[in-house]
């Protein structure tokens, strides 16, 4: 990748009007306006499912390509780190196992 | 500004009082905020970005999930509407956020609003709503102290953590691998966000749409992806709530 000034420029106006957008939006529209309850749980599925959507091919596949999960050190890892966040739910501890596992498998494999 | 005067440096008190308090709390998720900030910062210089694209990325837009989620897609030259898309979607659990601190504001002209919105991250979410419950809505007393008190220093937490993994980035060879942290950091943010069924429905056809789709142009079959999984965690939910409607 090789962003144009103009390119980044977008970008940064873009992801800052996210931010202010989805961050501000209770706080500017008028007083008592409440969110509706259904509208609040469809919200709440979409940043799980948003994320799930970047991660999967990466996980899943090596270049491009799905290979067998076995052979796959990053799915492997992954796979660990789950494990180890849902039995602890400590986020910076499942980075730290995730990594190790994943550099002694690069290293010994 | 219309209370008496004497009530106003009462509230001064307070505010600085509820400030100081705010900080006190909040030190207990430094350390982590820290940490999070180095790896953010890190996986951004891997990704590709100069040291100032990354450092201008993080002052303004001051999303550390948006931007994380939206680092894979620029090393894979994703078009930036795509990009921008993605850290929306991302983005959208802070609608919420906004939903449930909003309120506690509405007395602000709507300069302050947009900027107590711009601030109302995580620790804010984490904290303000347990110190000033729904019930204290109306009552102002304390809370732009309090507020003040969380979103500053997570600003200065988190910033100077992302400075940090900026400068380390360069020191670090590429093939350590340090871009699968980043990785690492988006499923340890999703994972808790999976909080009931559909959700768990929406995030399986995602995956399956994603990995299935992802030799489309301009990274189509990534937003395909998100918006079948969104519509198919809609329509399980409806489904569940009509079931235990009739049973």
């Amino acid at each position: 990748m090789n962003l144009s000034l103009v390119e980044y420029l977008w970008l940064l106006v873009l992801m800052t009007t996210g931010t202010l957008l989805t961050r501000s939006l209770f706080f500017m529209v008028g007083g008592s306006r409440r969110m509706p309850d259904w509208l609040q749980r469809s919200l709440s599925h979409v940043p799980a499912i948003a994320l799930a959507a970047i991660i999967a091919p990466d996980l899943l596949m090596v270049q491009g390509a799905l290979i067998e999960p076995w052979l796959n050190i990053k799915l492997i890892s992954a796979l660990v780190a789950t494990i180890f966040f849902l039995t602890t739910r400590h986020m910076l501890g499942t980075l730290v196992v995730g990594m190790l596992c994943f550099t002694a498998l690069r290293v010994w494999l | 500004m219309t209370s008496p005067p004497t009530e106003q440096t009462y509230s001064a008190e307070r505010e600085r009082a509820a400030f100081f308090d705010a900080i006190r709390t909040s030190t207990q998720t430094m350390p982590g905020l820290f940490t999070w900030g180095v790896v953010t910062g890190a996986a951004m210089m891997q990704s590709g970005l100069s040291l100032w694209q990354s450092l201008l990325m993080t002052l303004i837009v001051y999303a550390g999930s948006a931007q994380l989620a939206a680092l894979p897609l620029l090393a894979a030259g994703a078009p930036i509407w795509v990009i921008a898309f993605t850290a929306l979607m991302v983005n959208l659990r802070f609608v919420i956020f906004s939903a449930v601190i909003g309120p506690h504001f509405q007395h602000l002209n709507w300069r302050k609003r947009l900027w107590y919105g711009y601030n109302t991250v995580d620790l804010v979410m984490g904290f303000f709503p347990q110190r000033f419950p729904a019930h204290t809505l109306g009552k102002p007393a304390g809370k732009q102290g309090y507020f003040t008190g969380l979103a500053l220093s997570t600003w200065l937490t988190w910033q100077l953590g992302s400075i940090t993994g900026m400068v380390l980035a360069q020191q670090i060879p590429a093939s350590w691998g340090v871009g699968f942290a980043g990785s690492l950091a988006l499923l340890a943010i999703a994972i808790p966000l999976v909080k009931n069924r559909p959700t768990l429905v929406g995030v399986a056809v995602a995956c399956t749409v994603a990995v299935a789709t992802v030799h489309w142009p301009y990274r189509l079959g990534l937003v395909s992806a998100m918006l079948l999984g969104i519509a198919t965690a809609v329509v399980t939910e409806q489904r569940m709530a009509k079931r235990s409607e009739t049973s």
